[in-house]
């Protein structure tokens, strides 16, 4: 035991060493994951991208057409940088990409109502640009809706009708939305808290086999088979420890900076978001070194592999577009990511505060990826002694 | 065995046999800019959430409460999956995964309406993705807007004729355009700038690996001591067209074939797109011939240049708006050629802009091909002096 805990102790010791000689695990262990941090936090500060810009084009230019534009030009995410009475001209700043959306008030508009013959107001999103086409969608929609119901609304109360009576009539179903466990809609709170972690278990995937492969490209894998006394086991541990102690901290970091900091919302507790953070560092860890199984000695190939993939887990993790929408092969296909499974975690725990009984498949997934390696140690044995570097 | 005239030729005949015989190289210049659009088409072929499954606790039991729920399941948004007695049970059912929301009708439901009063629909969204909300409340909306409209007509505003009913259901029409992505779907607007990402970052990829491989086989030189490597322009030049010359081809695989097989957008003309693939592409390739140069060992592109590639799509306002992005980030961005090129892209293949609409794009990109260009000038021109020297300590 003793001679064991020495060898993981020496491995441990070269690889500081080896650390500490190349900036290249400085930049891309520390420097790249802190970074990404920064990046993102501050990059989605609004939380909600609001005063997109829009162009209006009114054509029939009278005093309530006027008012309505005052009105939509309240709301939050609307904000009018063009105004113009042609529309080509606008549709033309929509393709230089100047804004996101026109609202249109065609000629006639003010006197069609006024004599209730029903006008037309349009609007137009540049879909191409999601996220603000929705949010743009969503305002004029509520803004076309009500320009209806306010004509109603002023015949009615020409009528004499109570407001709460008009509004028994105009709006009989109110709908009252509750977005569980992010009410104020943060996209930061959806994006950062997963695309942060997921780019440190990218960086944790491609250093595992970057650093394993870099023994054979030295020409010192028999070396390192010495030094572990042949004890696959811990000449793993060895060579991972001080990235798994680097990468967790740097997790918890994270954990802090979020939680604590930017005040995200977190059901669980901090201390129990280290504890999963851990667990996918390690996930990823195994990963990356079933990927150096796959490929063994081939440290080019084990991290084309886990580059590939590694990237394809931030889509297939389903945190911006949904598993449950994928067809059924990527269903399957996104299990073996860990960033799925700890996406999954994340929502049961920290966004909803359920029990963790009803995510157990998910950290069974994450121990199951950290511990799978250990059956096809195998194949590292016979790399260590038998494969050499391909260039 | 060929032996080209010219130094530029030489140098462009060189890249091109190591670039053939080095399987490494291959995955990232040919397999990932074929193979990664279609699966990440494939991914976001659906497009749009479906049939999400939601429950509901209809604590009214009436007609018209009934009424309501069935058109909310006959939406092509969500798909009433289960009926629950209290709000406990479907609270379960939502931390078992089995359902994404509920949608709660209070007990007074049915005798608010009648009284001609206002009632208050619930709806509790599971926010494991903005989009399940999304749909949630769209289907939700649609749905009470709709018998909105019925109960005002049928209930309060007697109306004589149909046209009348009409007037009052409508007094004011308002239409709906999604311009450039009718279906509101995810692969249309995605997949685009997704393209011309992979297409920068298989170039840094190829080229750093060319360039490791190359310090790693001319013991810490990027170039081969051979006569004809002397000029700085034959070789940036030589090297730069080989990858330019290959990703041109990819662009219009992606362009063309990728966006043809899924039904992506394609308003783009071809004389468009070339006018906007060359700068774009020379402006990669440049790049990436600059940054490979900090580059030592062949594997180290991987682990440098893989992780950007989230980030990179973030700076390009395109995922997330470009109006919300920080200046100081915009500032960042604009140093990267796929800032520029996917929007640019985006304009001319999905909205059918002219290359004269996407002046501002299509200038900053000819000049980071310049200022690129020039750097890699550099970068050889000491590269050579230095193998001239060793060769002369030789």
């Amino acid at each position: 035991m003793l001679a064991v805990l020495k060898s993981i102790w020496l491995i441990t010791r070269r690889e500081l060493a080896a650390f500490s000689h190349r900036p290249i695990f400085l930049i891309t262990m520390f420097v790249a994951p802190l970074g990404f941090l920064w990046l993102f936090t501050s990059l989605m500060q609004a939380g909600l991208p609001t005063k997109l810009p829009a162009a209006l084009v009114d054509e029939d230019d009278t005093h309530i057409t006027r008012q309505l534009t005052r009105i939509l030009g309240t709301m939050e995410e609307t904000h009018f940088v063009m105004q113009t009475k042609n529309f080509t001209e606008a549709r033309q700043a929509m393709q230089r990409g100047e804004i996101y959306a026109i609202f249109r008030i065609p000629k006639g508009t003010t006197e069609a109502a006024l004599t209730q013959r029903q006008p037309v107001i349009s609007f137009y999103t540049n879909d191409s640009y999601y996220i603000a086409a929705s949010l743009l969608m969503k305002d004029m929609r509520k803004m076309g809706e009500m320009a209806g119901l306010a004509m109603t609304r002023a015949t009615m109360r020409a009528r004499g009708f109570r407001d709460d009576q008009i509004m028994g009539t105009l709006q009989p179903i109110v709908i009252e939305s509750h977005p569980l466990g992010n009410s104020y809609l943060n996209y930061s709170v959806v994006l950062s808290n997963l695309i942060v972690p997921g780019l440190l278990m990218l960086v944790a995937m491609l250093t595992t086999s970057y650093s394993l492969g870099n023994e054979w490209k030295r020409g010192r894998q028999k070396y390192l088979y010495a030094l572990g006394r042949g004890n696959v086991g811990a000449i793993i541990i060895g060579k991972l420890l001080p990235q798994t102690a680097l990468y967790t901290l740097i997790f918890w970091l994270i954990d802090l900076v979020f939680y604590s900091y930017l005040q995200f919302p977190c059901q669980c507790g901090i201390p129990r978001m280290m504890l999963w953070g851990f667990l996918a560092v390690l996930a990823s860890q195994g990963f990356g070194l079933l990927m150096f199984e796959a490929f063994p000695g081939q440290m080019r190939m084990a991290m084309s592999a886990c580059s590939l993939l590694g990237v394809m887990q931030f889509s297939l993790a389903g945190f911006s577009f949904p598993v449950s929408a994928m067809d059924v092969p990527f269903q399957w296909l996104s299990n073996i990511f860990p960033l799925h499974h700890y996406f999954l975690i994340y929502v049961n725990q920290c966004l909803n505060g359920y029990s963790i009984s009803y995510a157990w498949a998910n950290v069974a997934a994450l121990v199951g990826i950290s511990l799978l390696p250990h059956l096809f140690s195998f194949r590292l044995k016979d790399a260590l002694l038998h494969k050499e570097y391909r260039a | 065995m060929i032996q080209p005239k010219f130094p530029i030729l030489h140098v462009w005949w060189d890249e091109l046999r190591e670039l053939v015989k080095d399987e490494g190289i291959l995955i990232f210049v040919i397999l990932l800019p074929l193979g990664y659009p279609i699966l990440y088409a494939m991914i976001y072929d659906t497009e749009v959430q479906r049939e999400l499954p939601i429950c509901v606790v209809d604590d009214c039991m009436s007609g018209r409460s009934r009424d309501f729920i069935r058109r909310v399941d006959a939406t092509q948004e969500v798909n009433v999956a289960a009926h629950c007695i209290s709000m406990e049970e479907a609270q379960e059912l939502m931390r078992r995964r089995q359902v994404f929301g509920i949608l709660r009708i209070p007990r007074e439901f049915d005798l608010q309406l009648w009284r001609g009063e206002q009632t208050v629909v619930g709806l509790y969204s599971d926010l494991t993705s903005m989009l399940y909300y999304k749909v949630e409340y769209l289907a939700v909306i649609n749905v009470a807007q709709e018998l909105n409209r019925n109960i005002k007509v049928r209930e309060h505003q007697q109306n004589t004729t149909a046209r009348e009913e009409d007037l009052a259901r409508w007094p004011i029409r308002f239409e709906e355009v999604k311009m450039y992505n009718p279906a509101g779907g995810f692969a249309a607007f995605l997949i685009p700038p997704v393209l011309m990402l992979i297409l920068q970052q298989a170039l840094c990829l190829g080229v750093g690996m060319s360039m490791g491989r190359a310090r790693e086989r001319f013991r810490g030189l990027v170039i081969p001591p051979s006569p004809h490597y002397k000029n700085t322009l034959a070789v940036v030049l030589g090297k730069g067209l080989v990858h330019f010359l290959l990703f041109l081809l990819m662009a219009f695989y992606m362009a063309i074939c990728v966006t043809r097989w899924f039904s992506l957008p394609q308003l783009g003309h071809f004389v468009d797109l070339l006018g906007f693939f060359v700068p774009y592409l020379l402006a990669c390739t440049y790049m990436a011939i600059f940054w490979s140069s900090f580059i030592f060992r062949r594997e180290d592109c991987i682990l440098l240049f893989v992780f950007m590639s989230v980030p990179l799509l973030f700076l390009m306002g395109v995922s997330w708006p470009g109006a919300s992005i920080p200046p100081l980030w915009k500032a960042v961005g604009t140093v990267f050629p796929s800032t520029w090129g996917a929007n640019a892209y985006v304009r001319i293949q999905c909205m059918g802009a002219s290359l004269g609409d996407c002046r501002q794009e299509l200038m900053m990109l000819w000049v980071l091909a310049g200022v690129y260009f020039l750097l890699s000038c550099f970068m050889y021109m000491f590269e050579i002096r230095k193998s001239v020297g060793r060769s002369i300590l030789n």
